[in-house]
């Protein structure tokens, strides 16, 4: 139990990889807060954590509005009274070549997924600051450093995320809060499965040197040790998670 | 079963941090390090905490040593489930008009050499296994670069791209290669080069506000040779303290 009597924070966790996090720092302890644009399936996981034994509270949020994330964060420390964790786990990726990509698309892609990271984590710091600890741990993408074809938004995004978690890593290091990132090859999840066909899916999943077809409960072990108290000294890095399909 | 792990220059600093670490997992440690008595000294603490451990006196850049210490682990236990590749040091500090050839030549053979010899000889094993993991040792220097470091950086930098190279080389064989770099770290022998005025220069250019302990790093280590790591291969983890974010 690594995470006992923490309080960990994960967007995006009424499905996939979020979701799996979430199960995770649950079975290591963790007072998980499970939190999704999705209400209705984030309060299934908050059962699922619950049955699991663990102390869990669903908050529906749109990580792109600043109103929205407040309200998480507030809800929170009343219910919790502290934050030790901040998963940044929610995005969104639509396809679209550039040059029929809409404005509208764009927007919505990095407000999500990359100022989503900034209102989420600038909300926490208070709180973290406060107890002179605390973990950002931001799920990046492989395509932050591959790209992707019709998914130049994300990819922008998602390297983004890389760069801020940087920043941010200088800027809270004094306050021992560290910030890291973790850039997952392509997984077996609903947000992968919405972007291609199914066959298209099973053939890129295993496309890669391992021969692997990487599952959100894959990712779990890497955001578990940086949660812990083992990556302490680990700050400002992007963990590569993706059966070497790329070793940047 | 009990997992065998064999840790090259685990007699000091990083390395008896790392096989510490194992032993304290159950994990059955070989200290193979050419200063046999600090090995002894290591095995003693292990085998005192409860853990199991023995040494092989090794010179990594000589072939025909590593070879007979791998064989005799594999004589003696029937497998290598982990491959730590922990001996090195920069050794020579100076500018590069005034390194030597041989000088070049002894920090290349410790650092990226005996990396290669140790992984010929064991990757065999490993891929009759199906199984394992190999985790070599780079530092910041091999991705910044270091002034009066060259070979060193050469070598490190060298580190890294071998263990890439090696990852894909052994993926089909589901064993794993990975790389630790870590920043300045506390141990004895480069303690001796820092004056305290250095250490808080230092301090206050690392994000975290210290330098890294053993301890810190066998944790990164330990990690790489976990089951949370298992589709991790080819990487390069830096700890550092925000140092360096590459």
């Amino acid at each position: 139990m690594r995470l006992k009597g923490k309080v960990a924070i994960v967007t995006g966790a009424a499905q996939g990889i979020g979701r799996a996090i979430a199960l995770g720092m649950a079975r290591e302890g963790a007072g998980v807060v499970v939190a999704d644009f999705q209400g209705t399936k984030a309060k299934a996981v908050a059962d699922e954590l619950r049955a699991l034994g663990a102390e869990s509270l669903a908050v529906e949020v749109d990580v792109s509005q600043e109103s929205s994330v407040k309200n998480l964060v507030d809800q929170v420390l009343r219910r919790f009274g502290r934050v030790d964790i901040l998963v940044n786990d929610a995005g969104i990726y639509p396809r679209s070549p550039v040059v029929e990509m809409k404005e509208e698309d764009w927007d919505r892609v990095i407000d999500t997924n990359l100022g989503g990271n900034f209102l989420c984590s600038r909300a926490v710091v208070p709180s973290m600051r406060a107890q002179k600890s605390g973990r950002i741990i931001s799920i990046s993408s492989r395509i932050a450093h591959h790209g992707a074809k019709e998914g130049a938004h994300y990819a922008a995004s998602k390297a983004g995320i890389i760069g801020f978690v940087k920043a941010l890593a200088r800027e809270l290091g004094p306050d021992h809060i560290t910030v890291n990132a973790i850039c997952p090859g392509i997984a077996d999840t609903a947000l992968a499965r919405g972007t291609q066909n199914e066959e298209a899916l099973r053939g890129r999943l295993k496309n890669n040197p391992l021969g692997h077809a990487l599952t959100a409960e894959d990712l779990v072990g890497p955001v578990l040790f940086l949660a812990s108290d083992a990556a302490s000294y680990i700050t400002g890095q992007a963990l590569n998670v993706n059966c070497g399909s790329s070793m940047h | 079963m009990t997992d065998v792990a064999l840790i090259s220059g685990g007699a000091n600093g990083i390395g008896r941090a790392v096989s510490l670490k194992l032993a304290a997992n159950g994990i059955f440690v070989v200290i193979a390090d050419w200063e046999e008595a600090a090995a002894a000294e290591v095995r003693k603490t292990i085998v005192g905490a409860g853990g199991k451990a023995e040494v092989a006196r090794v010179d990594v850049t000589k072939a025909g040593e590593v070879e007979a210490v791998v064989g005799g682990v594999l004589q003696r236990h029937g497998r290598v489930d982990i491959l730590a590749n922990i001996a090195g040091g920069s050794i020579h500090r100076k500018p590069i008009e005034e390194m030597s050839w041989q000088e070049w030549k002894e920090v290349l053979d410790v650092n990226l050499k005996g990396t290669f010899l140790f992984c010929r000889a064991v990757a065999p094993i490993m891929q009759r296994q199906s199984r394992g993991r190999i985790i070599n040792t780079a530092s910041n220097y091999g991705v910044t670069g270091s002034a009066l470091r060259t070979p060193y950086s050469a070598a490190k930098a060298g580190v890294i791209a071998f263990s890439k190279s090696l990852a894909l080389e052994l993926a089909p064989y589901g064993v794993l290669v990975n790389v630790v770099a870590p920043g300045p770290t506390e141990t004895a022998r480069v303690m001796k080069n820092w004056t305290p005025e250095y250490i808080r220069e230092r301090e206050k250019q690392i994000p975290l506000g210290r330098h890294g302990r053993p301890d810190d790093l066998a944790d990164a280590f330990y990690f790489l040779c976990s089951a949370e790591s298992a589709w991790m291969t080819g990487q390069t983890l830096h700890v550092n303290g925000g140092l360096v974010m590459p």
